[in-house]
């Protein structure tokens, strides 16, 4: 069973080959939506002149759930929204991006080497960011709600969504393992 | 007949500066852990504070996590997101 540990001031995470290849597979979908490749993936956002060279003139609020999800309205009013989504959008994508891909070289070490394993100085709060953007993804794809956690119980094991809600649960459980180290 | 107020307990920049807030969303996903962790890192809340907030955001469906200027808001809006909250900023509708 995966679990994080505390090793003097970091952190590490125990996971077997199957555990590391469902996270990065789910890692490398959310990658995907996220928009992998495209130029803010380059852009540095520290840099004030590349950020207005990079700030494109609109950026049309996500048609999907997920990206709407983790790449939210911050006001009610859609004009404001649409606005601050202009200037901000690329920033937050871009974070999010960032700690998928560091979890992801992690994860890439154990997975090529075909074994389970310990991963080593794990940034807790890149991993928490990771794993909570992860289960938002497939919540949103799952249509989670306050009672899922018994509708997983009345699936079927044949049930296509079963093991979904099953590696959606595994997530949770990992994210609060994580957390309960820190708190 | 009105009565003016001392010039002093009339506070223009307060009205102008400070009427945005910070809302924080309930939703189905967010670990009570987690939410209380973010609080505490981003607004520095004492560990009782943040699980209040959090407790407030469960049983209300929201709760109002900061307030101050426009700008100030919009950046603890972002960071909220960069954390997966479910955040947004509006005026206060208090004032």
């Amino acid at each position: 069973m995966s679990n994080f540990e505390k090793v003097g001031d970091g952190y590490s995470l125990d996971l077997t080959l199957d555990e590391a290849q469902i996270l990065i597979n789910l890692v490398e979908q959310l990658l995907e939506l996220l928009g992998e490749g495209d130029f803010f993936h380059h852009y540095d956002s520290s840099d004030p002149l590349a950020q207005l060279l990079a700030m494109p003139s609109e950026i049309v609020t996500p048609d999907d759930p997920v990206l709407l999800r983790l790449l939210p309205n911050a006001y009610a009013d859609p004009e404001a929204a649409s606005d601050f989504r202009r200037y901000t959008e690329p920033q937050l994508r871009g974070a999010k991006q960032k700690n998928l891909r560091l979890v992801r070289e992690q994860l890439t070490v154990l997975v090529d080497e075909n074994l389970g394993g310990v991963i080593e100085d794990i940034e807790a709060d890149v991993w928490l960011k990771a794993l909570n953007d992860l289960r938002i993804a497939l919540s949103i794809r799952l249509e989670i709600s306050e009672t899922s956690f018994e509708t997983f119980d009345l699936l079927p094991d044949e049930d296509p969504q079963k093991p979904v809600y099953a590696v959606y649960f595994w997530l949770g459980w990992l994210q609060e393992n994580l957390l309960e180290l820190l708190l | 007949m009105v009565k003016t107020l001392p010039k002093d307990e009339v506070s223009i920049s307060e009205l102008v500066d400070r009427p945005w807030i910070t809302i924080v969303w309930d939703d189905p996903v967010n670990l009570m852990n987690y939410v209380t962790h973010v609080l505490i890192k981003l607004f520095g809340f004492s560990k009782e504070r943040a699980h209040e907030l959090m407790m407030q955001v469960h049983n209300e469906g929201r709760a109002v996590v900061s307030s101050g200027t426009r700008e100030e808001m919009e950046r603890d809006v972002q960071r909220l997101h960069e954390h997966g909250l479910w955040a947004t900023l509006q005026r206060d509708d208090k004032i």
